[in-house]
């Protein structure tokens, strides 16, 4: 089997793994909804008004990330709990091509939160999705998908080492998305935080798609994303690698 | 044991058993971390977009900031009984429910209130809101009303998860809702009719009002209105918890499916 092959009927089983869980289709329905929703009075209430369409693409991005953080948060921990965390780790395969799917199955299914909350914005609040560079759009999405979904393995391997992965997770939902200027503009926060920002996939991945949407150069800005994300790959898969190791001879590994 | 022993310290023991997230690595991520986080976004959208003050998020968002604890603990205070199988041992109980039930309301609301004076001290510090001294007890009192009000909402969240399998779904639904309908973020005036009104029902939304009446230096008199509205409707839940917890009980046992997951 070779390794693509492998990845992607890896993100395909996790997936449909997901879609049988009524809690996160539901938690994937309804709040990229809620949170539309609030980016879109928010920017009524405000002086954007007449940026609704960012609105609803950045609240859409904000929906990935929290789908490829709770994925990457619960990757590990959820094979701890079903038991198939030590088969996963004796397949014949080195760890980072059976985690890398379970993070790219949720950047996959997070992407419903886009589509949903351009949908929703344009049924509910009639804005006109007219998009700067429809194509890049397309390829923008791709790369986010892509870009986070390596971003969440490199999260997931810091987590083998841990118990309660969930609470460096849960607080990372709101950092990111300012961080990234998903909503906020980067450029409205302390200048520190510009570096920080600098190296992240998901600011690239935003700022993709906000120059698709309302124009600006996009093909850089994914193209940093994509190499942002294969080093956050080479540094997560080698992570992974010594972290399973070192829970494996310290007998950790299916501890939770 | 005298009721309020059972309401005490059977509270207090619930709590260590029935909450997930006492480890310190849980509490100061989920519970201080998570919300002083989304305190500072919201106060940066807010600038950038121009929609109010700083104050408005900070104290709007430290109030909410109980909310998490509250909201998780009341379903928690429900649904990990069944998870862990006592549930039909404390339903056998020849004790109040109602004494049971609200014993361990008390314990969730102290920790909103802590992890809400948490949020707004981080809040006031990083983006250097002066609040007036004399305001703090007013605000102090309502952040307590908020987090009462917002457990009672908890445990109302908790009854339904007696009758629906998936508790989870309606509390992250709940707080999800919350953040956006109480006007903590989005002024009330620039929410549709409908949403305003919804948010009249829900716990935070009076408790918000009032802390802002009074961090902006407008005096106890000025907030009194818009806290009564809150105890109002924490008291509200309370009644609500404590029905739908009878009528859940009962028809959990006729149906026999109490302990299913």
């Amino acid at each position: 089997m070779t390794t693509l092959r492998m990845l992607a009927i890896g993100t395909l089983l996790h997936a449909k793994h997901l879609s049988r869980s009524p809690f996160e289709v539901a938690m994937a329905l309804i709040v990229p909804l809620v949170q539309a929703t609030l980016a879109v009075h928010l920017f009524r209430s405000g002086d954007g008004s007449h940026r609704l369409i960012e609105a609803a693409v950045g609240a859409g991005l904000m929906g990935i990330w929290a789908s490829v953080l709770t994925g990457s948060g619960g990757a590990i921990q959820n094979q701890r709990w079903q038991g198939t965390l030590e088969m996963i780790m004796l397949a014949p395969r080195r760890p980072v091509t059976v985690i890398l799917p379970i993070t790219a199955a949720t950047a996959v299914t997070g992407m419903y939160a886009l589509l949903a909350t351009l949908a929703w914005g344009r049924i509910v609040y009639g804005i006109r999705i007219e998009l700067a560079h429809p194509a890049a759009f397309l390829a923008a999405a791709v790369a986010c998908v892509l870009g986070l979904g390596m971003f969440g393995l490199l999260l997931a391997s810091t987590f083998v080492l841990l118990r309660n992965a969930n609470a460096l997770a849960n607080p990372l939902d709101y950092p990111i998305w300012l961080l990234s200027g998903m909503l906020v503009p980067i450029t409205v926060l302390p200048s520190w935080t510009l570096p920080v920002a600098a190296v992240l996939p998901t600011t690239w991945g935003a700022r993709a798609l906000r120059e698709a949407t309302v124009g600006g150069p996009v093909w850089p800005s994914i193209g940093i994303c994509l190499a942002i994300g294969a080093v956050c790959l080479v540094v997560g898969g080698y992570c992974l690698t010594v972290f399973e190791r070192r829970a494996r001879v310290t007998a950790t590994l299916a501890l939770s | 044991m005298n009721p309020v022993r059972l309401v005490t310290t059977g509270g207090a023991l619930a709590y260590r058993a029935l909450f997930n997230w006492t480890t310190p690595a849980m509490y100061a991520g989920t519970l201080l971390a998570g919300p002083a986080f989304q305190l500072i976004f919201f106060a940066y959208l807010g600038r950038q977009l121009q929609v109010a003050d700083d104050r408005f998020f900070i104290v709007g968002n430290a109030v909410l900031a109980a909310s998490t604890a509250c909201v998780f603990g009341g379903t928690l205070a429900v649904g990990n009984e069944r998870r862990y199988g006592t549930l039909g041992h404390v339903l056998l109980s020849p004790r109040s429910r109602t004494a049971i039930f609200a014993g361990r309301v008390l314990p969730y609301a102290g920790n909103g209130l802590l992890i809400a004076a948490f949020t707004l001290t981080v809040g006031t510090a990083a983006l250097g809101l002066r609040i007036p001294l004399a305001a703090l007890p007013g605000i102090v009192l309502a952040l307590a009303t908020g987090s009462l009000a917002c457990a009672f909402f908890g445990l109302t969240l908790g009854a339904v998860g007696l009758r629906f399998r998936d508790v989870w779904v309606v509390s992250n639904v709940a707080a999800s809702l919350l953040l956006l309908l109480t006007g903590v973020n989005v002024p009330r005036s620039g929410l549709p009719p409908w949403m305003a009104t919804v948010g009249e029902f829900l716990p935070i939304t009076h408790a918000a009002e009032a802390a802002r009446t009074l961090a902006a230096g407008r005096g106890f008199g000025a907030a009194a209105p818009a806290l009564g509205a809150e105890l109002l409707v924490g008291t509200g839940y309370a009644l609500l918890a404590v029905l739908l917890l009878k009528i859940f009980e009962a028809e959990s046992r006729r149906r026999a499916s109490l302990e299913t997951l």
